[in-house]
């Protein structure tokens, strides 16, 4: 992909997606003059397959598709030192959040499931717990990666060491959790967010 | 609130991680405040803040469960401390976005059906201890200096990051956590990776991430000649203490396993590599065993790379 030559048009370029990356992140694209600092600092940068500047030079030239139908957003650690780094102030990971949500919205075409297979059981237990169990979240990561057999020598330890609570209850506020997520939708649903 | 005779005082949020697998960091910072006569009362019913998950897929939510808390947080006085790094910059960063954008603090307020409440000052442990509390004070109330015990202090992404948030140190440069180790008798190392990146929550969906970023950290420390780690963020210290045997098995000793052959250690280039076990502490662990806390209410026992024959060794049990 990266050697084969571009042709951009009217046709191959989506202008709209990157308006809305843009919408969301609160960040300019086109301000980017592609020092590489971002790259250059990323620790995740060796995982993905577009690094960070050129995720926002693909951007610039309107082909998002290509950063959706790979792995890279779901590589991002979320440290922030792109942006922190960035001379012309292009705030790097907002623009990682906004692919990923868009990419998850539209039950993204990326073959990275592993991480939003996390990112989505972390959200569930919030939604019926209030708060993050940790034995929880790692046997029902376990169950539906169908890697049952992961960290299976840890688990026993860390619940000796007091590291993995066996038992916990829900909050007693849970309801109000419940009201942000329905509230949430609805404004979705009425177009009165993104 | 400025430090004067008033007794300080401070709301907690301590953060789904301290009430599980980074209890210690609870158990000590407690201690500690009591050990300091600092108030602590933790916030009642406190959700999660989403953490990272949640912003990197939905904004508006992780925005709103902050802005939540915010306001539970308003019921009980004092600013608010909180210990996490992530929960830190996630609390943080919602304020500093909601006061900044209207149209999103609209939002949240539907969402959360009430006002959001942004003014409440979010701190860290480290700043409440280094600047509120005082390192000149704070040098004063030791009572059993970490003498000669050699710190790789590790502040990992989120304490300084992006600059327009957390405001509690240079973004590139901080030296809030050396000053305070300074403060406490022990003596901070010069090493790289301070400021690197640990692999975070890829613990849970991608190891293999942690286990990479999370060796180089312990490489450059062991060469930098620290006899541990200080950290400040649960995370952190999840992936380089709970992880770091595994981490061993698969880049340690060159000829020891498969992995070893083919992802061996880079710095050593072949030579015999380090292999100490770096005990990795909490900012409060330390603090309050130089204020002279017994180590029994520090939970030192929930660690899985043991400290103690280290802190035997350097007198300080
Ligand atoms: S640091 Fe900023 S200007 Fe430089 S390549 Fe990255 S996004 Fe572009
Ligand atoms: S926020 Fe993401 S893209 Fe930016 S430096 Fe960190 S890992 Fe790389």
């Amino acid at each position: 992909m990266k050697n084969k030559l571009m042709h951009l048009s009217n046709e191959t370029m989506n202008i709209g997606f990157v308006k809305k990356v843009e919408a969301l992140s609160g960040s300019s694209v086109r301000r980017c003059f592609q020092c590489g600092k971002c790259s250059a600092g990323c620790p995740m940068s060796t995982f993905m397959e577009h690094p960070p500047n050129r995720v926002v030079r693909l951007l610039q030239l309107g082909q998002g598709q290509r950063i959706l139908a790979g792995r890279s957003i779901w590589y991002c650690a979320s440290c922030e030192t792109c942006t922190t780094r960035c001379p012309n102030k292009v705030d790097l990971a907002a623009i990682m959040d906004a692919l990923r949500k868009l990419s998850w919205d539209a039950d993204g075409p990326s073959k990275e499931s592993y991480v939003q297979l996390a990112n989505r059981l972390f959200i569930e237990n919030i939604r019926t717990y209030g708060r993050q169990y940790e034995l929880r979240l790692g046997a029902a990561f376990n169950m539906k990666s169908g890697q049952f057999l992961k960290d299976l020598m840890l688990g026993p330890k860390l619940i000796s060491k007091g590291k993995l609570k066996m038992f916990h209850s829900k909050n007693k506020n849970i309801a109000e959790i419940e009201g942000i997520f329905k509230r949430i939708e609805e404004m979705r649903k009425k177009g009165e967010a993104l | 609130m400025t430090p004067g005779k008033k007794r300080l005082s401070y709301s907690y949020y301590p953060g789904c991680s301290l009430h599980a697998s980074g209890r210690e960091y609870d158990i000590s910072t407690r201690a500690l405040f009591k050990a300091l006569n600092v108030g602590l009362k933790e916030v009642p019913d406190w959700f999660c803040c989403g953490a990272t998950p949640a912003h990197n897929v939905d904004e508006l939510l992780s925005l709103s469960l902050c802005a939540k808390n915010l306001s539970l947080a308003e019921e009980v006085e004092g600013d608010l401390a909180v210990a996490c790094a992530a929960c830190f910059s996630r609390l943080k960063t919602t304020q500093h976005h909601l006061k900044e954008d209207d149209s999103k603090r609209k939002q949240v307020e539907v969402a959360i059906d009430g006002p959001a409440a942004l003014n409440k000052p979010v701190k860290h442990i480290l700043e409440i201890l280094a600047r509120e509390y005082g390192l000149a004070k704070l040098e004063e109330s030791v009572k059993k200096p970490l003498l000669g015990l050699k710190v790789a202090a590790y502040y990992g992404c989120l304490l300084t990051r992006p600059p327009e948030v957390p405001e509690l140190d240079d973004c590139e440069d901080p030296s809030i956590m050396e000053d305070l180790l300074r403060a406490l008798g022990a003596e901070p190392v010069k090493w790289s990776h301070r400021m690197e990146c640990c692999g975070a929550n890829f613990t849970l969906s991608r190891p293999g991430v942690v286990l990479k970023l999370s060796n180089a950290i312990l490489e450059s420390a062991r060469f930098a000649g620290a006899d541990c780690i200080m950290v400040a963020c649960p995370l952190c210290h999840g992936n380089l203490d709970i992880r770091q045997k595994e981490i061993k098995d698969a880049y340690g000793a060159p000829d020891s396993t498969l992995f070893g052959n083919i992802f061996g250690s880079e710095l050593h280039g072949g030579s015999a590599p380090d292999q100490r076990d770096l005990p990795i502490f909490y900012v409060t662990q330390l603090a309050a065993l130089a204020m002279g806390v017994a180590s029994g209410s520090l939970g030192f026992e929930s660690v899985i790379t043991d400290p103690k024959p280290l802190l035997r060794d350097k007198q300080l049990l």
